[in-house]
């Protein structure tokens, strides 16, 4: 048996084909592509850009929660990097699929569906993932930024992604039971821009408080990354939270496995 | 020697629970509040086995179970009771090597990508089942050019006609030479010209690669031509499996009367004895008439349309296997 007959190579090229097949859809109409690509980072940015003008300007204070406004901003155009990289709502085409029948499609197929799903939406989020890198070396040359700090808070934020994506995964099984989980995923999502750091900085939330976005992963999404690029978290601290992301990605991933396995059987591949 | 069954289905339930829904505004409230529950039993113990090569044709009328049966043979859900197994595996298992021995076809439904041209899809499909390189080439070119698509590989799915697609679809269902194929519908909506091509091809694919299909269809003309066994399946059960000839053979035969009179269905029919639902006029030709009757009482019949009307042409064939089935639906 050669390298291509193993079961190894067989993994990575259906997975390299899903993202290569996701990368195709994404560009397949390029007005929605580059509509998708700026308007959805820039909307959190630009709602946090008015917040910040609001309190700073209108109550004349120099620092909000330990945070000038300089210092705010500069958090507000950083994250914007990483909130892009976390956007990948593939979970919904998940819900969409068992609610259509869809599913059908791809329960035939010889490979695992919610992986599937995730490498192609992957494919899908690929040219953005690229932009927003070719954004944060950009970024090294005219801000304060650094190469190290940039790599460590894209690696940070791209495990964010998948642990972003497993998780939906695993709340897309209501779909099994109620036919439709839209409303869930739409919460999760919610909770994810709040806690996540995508909306405002987590460090201005007070301290009796930060239990709440500490016991979830979402503060790796944004929050994270934005803080080691902006030199806030240090190497070590990259470390230690990449442990952290790291556990929470297994975890999900295997409650998504069992999730799936049992809940399936509720699956009643509507239509045809 | 006998040979181990390609698909084997023993005692095979299957019921659905839905939410029952009220129409009108009260209706909306309640479903909300106090939903109802109905249960639905699409299959009510099936049995059968099929050996490797057939070319089964599962009909029945709409709702009746037929695909219901297709999506448990696949693996899509699971039976309520009973056993199936195809290839030897359970189906709902989902084991890998099964994944790899089976296809299905859903006429009503696209499953390659919509936005994506079909050689593009079909590349996929290549590295799912990991048809190597030459081999895949080679396939996609004999198939393509065998179904007059090969030109068209390279338009997205969403702009090919509805046959165009329905014949990538198929490709895209055999590339990798599965042993076991399920395709339902895969004639709806197709043109006369198309619906033949696919006929013929998937012919050509039975016999050549030995592959075991089972094929719903409402049009009699895909049975009649590709299986040599159907099964009927008739509100969640199997109420006939055999060769088709078995249903047109049978004690019924069609009358053929070419009148010099127009007469209604309701009259003529009444006149010599038979349910008005037997008696059809021929669609080219109004002073036609094609009676299914009782083969023995044929001259009985006839002597009657004599005796009433100017007969002008008399003829005699079998019951068309679309009239049985229509007539058992009817039951």
């Amino acid at each position: 048996m050669n390298f291509s007959e193993t079961y190894f190579a067989w993994t990575f090229q259906w997975k390299w084909a899903a993202i290569k097949n996701g990368m195709k859809n994404a560009v397949a109409y390029r007005g929605e592509f580059l509509i998708d690509l700026f308007s959805s980072a820039f909307v959190p940015a630009a709602i946090q850009f008015i917040l910040w003008q609001a309190i700073f300007h209108n109550t004349g204070i120099t620092t909000f929660a330990g945070m000038s406004y300089s210092e705010l901003l500069g958090y507000t155009w950083t994250s914007i990097l990483f909130t892009q990289i976390r956007g990948g709502d593939y979970d919904f085409s998940l819900i969409e699929m068992i609610r259509t029948g869809s599913l059908n499609n791809y329960l035939i197929r010889p490979v695992g569906i919610v992986e599937f799903t995730y490498f192609q939406g992957f494919g899908e989020k690929a040219p953005t993932l690229i932009f927003c890198m070719a954004l944060g070396l950009i970024a090294t040359i005219f801000s304060s930024i650094t190469l190290p700090h940039l790599f460590m808070a894209m690696s940070l934020a791209f495990v964010g992604s998948i642990i972003h994506y497993f998780f939906g995964a695993c709340l897309s099984v209501v779909a099994f039971y109620w036919e439709n989980a839209f409303a869930v995923l739409m919460v999760k999502n919610m909770a994810v821009s709040l806690l996540s750091g995508e909306l405002i900085p987590l460090s201005i939330i007070p301290l009796r408080y930060s239990w709440v976005w500490h016991s979830t992963p979402f503060y790796l999404y944004v929050f994270g990354p934005t803080q080691l690029a902006l030199g806030k978290w240090n190497q070590a601290m990259w470390a230690q939270q990449m442990m952290i992301a790291l556990a929470w990605l297994v975890f999900f991933w295997g409650l998504s496995r069992i999730l799936w396995a049992h809940c399936i059987r509720r699956y009643q591949g509507i239509g045809g | 020697m006998i040979q181990t069954p390609a698909i084997q289905v023993i005692d095979v339930k299957r019921s659905f629970r839905s939410v029952k829904k009220e129409s009108g505004f009260k209706g909306t409230v309640k479903l909300l509040i106090n939903p109802e529950y109905v249960v639905h039993e699409a299959l009510k113990g099936v049995s059968f086995s099929i050996q490797p090569g057939e070319f089964v044709g599962l009909i029945g009328a709409n709702g009746a179970g037929k695909t219901t049966l297709l999506k448990i043979l696949s693996g899509l859900i699971p039976p309520t009771s009973g056993q199936a197994s195809v290839l030897g595996y359970l189906p709902f298992a989902r084991e890998l090597p099964f994944r790899k021995q089976i296809s299905i076809v859903m006429g009503q439904k696209a499953q390659l990508w919509w936005d994506l041209p079909a050689i593009e899809a079909f590349d996929l499909l290549r590295a799912l089942y990991q048809i190597p390189k030459d081999v895949y080439k080679k396939r996609v070119d004999e198939l393509t050019q065998l179904l007059d698509v090969d030109k068209l590989l390279n338009t997205q799915i969403r702009r090919l006609s509805l046959g165009e697609r329905m014949k990538m679809e198929v490709i895209g269902a055999i590339i990798h030479l599965p042993k076991v194929i399920f395709l339902d519908e895969p004639t709806i909506g197709l043109d006369v010209l198309a619906a033949q091509k696919l006929r013929e091809f998937l012919k050509l694919h039975n016999q050549n690669e030995g592959a075991t299909i089972i094929l719903t269809s409402h049009n009699m003309d895909d049975i009649s031509e590709l299986c040599k066994r159907i099964l009927l399946i008739k509100e969640g059960e199997l109420i006939f499996d055999g060769n088709p000839d078995k249903l047109t053979n049978s004690n019924e035969c069609q009358l053929r009367v070419k009148l010099g009179s127009e007469p209604s269905i309701e009259d003529i029919s009444g006149m010599i004895g038979i349910a008005a639902q037997n008696t059809i006029k021929d669609e080219e030709d109004p002073t036609t008439y094609l009676m299914t009757v009782t083969r023995a009482r044929v001259a009985e019949y006839l002597q009657k349309l004599l005796a009433h009307y100017t007969v002008n042409d008399i003829g005699i064939q079998e019951a068309s296997l679309e009239r049985v089935i229509q007539r058992i639906y009817q039951q």
